[in-house]
Formats: C-alpha cells, structure tokens, sequence
C-alpha cells in the first residue's frame, strides 16, 4: 500500500507560521487585552521547547538504547509529578511522592499492557511508539490524579465535621472518608467518559489527526485512536484511584483519627 | 466512693509546624478526674482548647504528651472504633445523613453490638423526645433543635458509658435549646452516665452540676470538684463573670 509523502516543513514556512501569533498580537493590541507580551514569550518557548524536545527524541530515536528511552520516561514523570502536585490548593507534605508512585504505577501498568499485549511492540522500547504512547497516559494520569487530589482535600475540608461525626460513630477511618473518597474519584473520571461519549464527533483527537497528516490510512488511525482513548480511560481510573488512596494514608491515622491540621 | 471514668494526666496537645504556620499549642498540661456516673462541665473562652480537650477522651485527637485513662486502662489500649461507642459525642453541629430518622439511628459500622431493632429505635426516639412515629419521617429537613435530639439519640442508642457533649446547643434557638436541655437532664437521671460537656450556656452548667473545669488558653485555670462546696467561691466568681460576658482576666498572650 503506497501512501503519499508527507509535505516537508523547511524553517522559512515556520516563520511564514508567524504571521497567525501576528494575528492574534493585533487582536491584543486592538482590543487592550494586554497579551501582547505573553503571546511572544509563549510563541518563542514553544519553538524553544518543542526544538528541543525533538532534538532529544531524534538523538534517542537514533541511539535506540532502552536505557535512553527509560530516562525520558523517569523525566516525563517526574515533571508530570511536579505538575500535579502543584494544583493542591493547599501544600501536602509527603504529596509529591504520593504523585510519583501513583503516576509510576498507573503509567508502567497500563504502558505495559498496550506495548506488550494490545499493541505487541517488538521490541518493547522502540522509542517509536512507547515515547508518544507513555506521554499520552502520563497526560491523562496527571489530570485525573490533580483534580481527584484537589476535590478530596476540599471535601474533606469543608465536610470535616461529617467525617468526625462518622469516626465517632464508630466507623473505621478509611470508610468515614469513602463519600468523600467517591465524589473526587468520579470528578476525576467524568471529563474521560465525557470526551469518550464525543469523540470524532466534535473534534478529530490529535493523534489521530497527527497520523492521517503523516500519510496514514485514516482506517488504521482510527484504530489506534480507540486503543489511545480506552488506554486513557485506564489511566484516569488507576491514577486518580492510587492517588486518593494513598493521600487518604496521609490525613488518617491508624487510630482512625482525622488529622485536621492538614486540611 | 467511685473509681473514676477517666483520669486524664499532663495531657498536651501541639500541632506540627505546617508550611506558613508556626508549631501551635492547643492544650498544656492538663490533669483532671472523672468519677463513673458524674458530669464534667469545660468552659473558657472560644479557642481555649475545649473541644479539642473532649475529643482527646474518644481519640479523635491524638494528645501530643499525658495519659488519657478510661475505666482503668489506658485509651490507646482500646480499639478506638470500640471506644467511640463507648464514649459517645454529639457534636455541636448534628450531622444527619441522607435517609430517614431512623435511617440515621440504624447507621452503625457491621460488628457494632448493641440493639438496634425498631422496638428499640422508637423507644431511643421517644426518649429525646419525639413521638416514635416519626422514625420514617426524612432527617434532612429536620430543625436544628430536632437534629440534635436524633444525634443524641443515635450515640445513646450504642449504650455509652460516657457521653461528650460538644456545645450541644450553641447553634440552637432557645426554645430548642431548652427541648435539648431538658433531655439531656432526664438522661442523667435515667441512667448510670458520665457526661463531659462543652458549653457557654450557664443553664446547662448549672443543670448538669458535677465538676468545673476552666479552661484559659489550652492551660486549666481552675478546677472546681463536684464534692468541694468550699472551693466554689473563687471559681464561680471568675467564671460567672465570663458566662455574663465580662472581660476574661489571666487570659495573656503566651510565648
């Protein structure tokens, strides 16, 4: 099956690209938005970083060493960590490694059972696919792990008093928190399943797209778009639930006590 | 004479240093005993370490230094859910759950012994007060004053050996607020229960009787024991004085 090349992209019709950020600069100006000056600073480090990261994915791409590829993924997920761990309306000590195993844990399995079973990548480092694959797991278990993270500290905020009036009751630590447990895992999860009930529908995904500009079957873009949005759904699932889980380890107490201070 | 209920010993509590906050000292040093059956009233001003003090008793709190001892042993020797229902507490704001009535009397943890059956739910409901035909009636839309009855029914319905009241009726109009005092006293007859209470309220300070214990910046300003008319004089001076709402003297900002 012959595909049709893919247009090459020379650096002069990137600054002809330009001439659209120009666009949006006149808006700013036009209209007093003042966006001027972040419309060019953004503009440059998205050159600047998307340079470089390709330069780094072409020199690794080029290595195929599995150890250079296992390196940018402990990268992505320290930087995923970083990411998530900073939308906590309120500092958490101890958050940050809580956002690293469940990142680490939600990423390696559900990598790993795309690479090897649905996908069968041989062999499984091939920069190629796992790179693009991982960022987009990693992605979506950054989000869902932020927004559970950041409703179960406000729940268990505001309802405090609920939790300790069950506690009193009785009721083991861990199960005094489950309403609270719920409500942030399904926050978590509603954006995916939304976006699975309209996909193609509103917007083609990115991937997909990506791959039919590269010349390939949209038939067979398709059919890796479906792995991608089912692999995301699992990563929403797994890493908002191990983040809850482990941060709920951090405002219990073995003695079922609340540790309010926290909050 | 009774062997007490709870012996508390140079019981502190302090929180760690949080980002942007200082290490806090919320109780210091407190020491006070409690006979089996006898009432315990804690007043001071707001933030002086009461209901922190109360739920040091069901570990809610975990104190930093001391010894809390409840019927001989030490607290942290009990499992704390079974504990709790030992020591039951109502809190100042009821917290009732989606459901009925006794939707919210039933709610209980599996293994949680004690009778929980309808004869029992209605006689528990009739026992703060309501007729026990309500027990179907939606918790949700209760008043203040008849959310609060329900929550003391549903601690008195785990057969406490103590009761901790926390402010039972500071968020209560007064007609509810005297519908809950007037059970709360019958209770005390009623049965063989140790009660510590919270609260600003001179009406339930002077119904409950039992010791006093002043609280002024998480530090006991002055105990006054149930069986010692003599120490009365000093105390009720300074605590009828904040109950009116006069200045607190001896309240000095600590390093």
């Amino acid at each position: 099956m012959s595909s049709p090349a893919v247009i090459d992209l020379f650096v002069w019709q990137l600054a002809l690209a330009f001439g659209l950020v120009a666009v949006v600069v006149a808006i700013s100006i036009h209209q007093s938005l003042n966006l001027e000056r972040d419309l060019t600073i953004g503009s440059v480090r998205t050159v600047v970083q998307l340079y470089g990261i390709g330069f780094v994915l072409a020199a690794v791409f080029a290595a195929a060493r599995w150890y250079w590829v296992v390196l940018i993924l402990v990268a992505m997920i320290a930087v995923a960590t970083q990411a998530a761990v900073s939308r906590l309306s309120k500092p958490l000590a101890g958050a940050g490694w809580i956002a690293a195993t469940a990142l680490s844990l939600s990423t390696a399995a559900t990598l790993g059972y795309v690479i090897a079973v649905v996908v069968q990548v041989r062999p499984w480092w091939e920069p190629q696919y796992i790179i693009p694959i991982a960022g987009m797991i990693l992605g979506n278990s950054m989000t869902s792990a932020a927004l559970a993270g950041d409703r179960l500290q406000g729940d268990l905020r505001a309802r405090a008093d609920e939790v300790e009036a069950r506690l009193a009751l009785g009721f083991s630590g861990p199960d005094a928190v489950q309403p609270m447990v719920r409500a942030a895992l399904r926050t978590a999860m509603i954006p995916t399943v939304n976006a699975m009930m309209t996909v193609g529908l509103v917007q083609l995904p990115g991937m997909m797209t990506g791959q039919i500009l590269a010349g390939s079957s949209p038939l067979l873009a398709i059919r890796y778009q479906i792995v991608v949005v089912f692999m995301q759904a699992a990563a929403t699932g797994l890493g908002s639930l191990l983040f809850v889980r482990l941060a709920v380890l951090r405002y219990l107490t073995p003695a079922h006590q609340l540790r309010r201070y926290l909050l | 004479m009774n062997a007490p209920i709870f012996e508390v010993q140079h019981l502190s509590v302090r929180y760690p240093p949080q980002r942007g906050r200082a290490a806090a000292a919320i109780l210091d040093d407190v020491s006070f005993s409690l006979e089996r059956g006898r009432a315990l009233t804690l007043v001071g001003p707001s933030g002086s370490g009461k209901s922190t003090l109360l739920r040091c008793l069901n570990r809610l709190v975990e104190p930093t230094a001391g010894t809390v001892t409840f019927a001989g042993r030490d607290i942290r020797a009990y499992d704390p859910r079974e504990l709790r229902c030992r020591v039951a507490l109502v809190m100042q704001t009821p917290v009732l759950f989606e459901g009925t009535i006794g939707d919210n009397l039933r709610l209980r943890p599996a293994g949680v012994p004690g009778d929980f059956s309808e004869p029992r739910l209605r006689s528990a409901l009739s026992e703060v007060g309501f007729e026990p035909e309500r027990l179907g009636e939606d918790a949700t839309t209760l008043s203040g004053g008849e959310k609060q009855r329900v929550a003391i029914a549903r601690a008195l319905l785990r057969d406490p050996e103590v009761l901790l009241l926390d402010e039972p009726t500071s968020a209560l109009d007064p007609p509810n607020v005297r519908l809950v005092l007037t059970t709360i006293s019958r209770l005390q007859e009623g049965r063989d229960l140790s009660i510590v209470a919270v609260t600003h309220q001179p009406e339930l300070v002077r119904r409950l009787g039992g010791s006093l214990l002043y609280l002024v910046g998480g530090r006991v300003q002055a105990f006054q024991a149930a069986d010692d008319p003599g120490a009365r004089g000093a105390i009720d001076v300074r605590l009828r004085a904040f109950l009116a709402g006069e200045p607190v003297a001896g309240v000095e900002k600590r390093a």
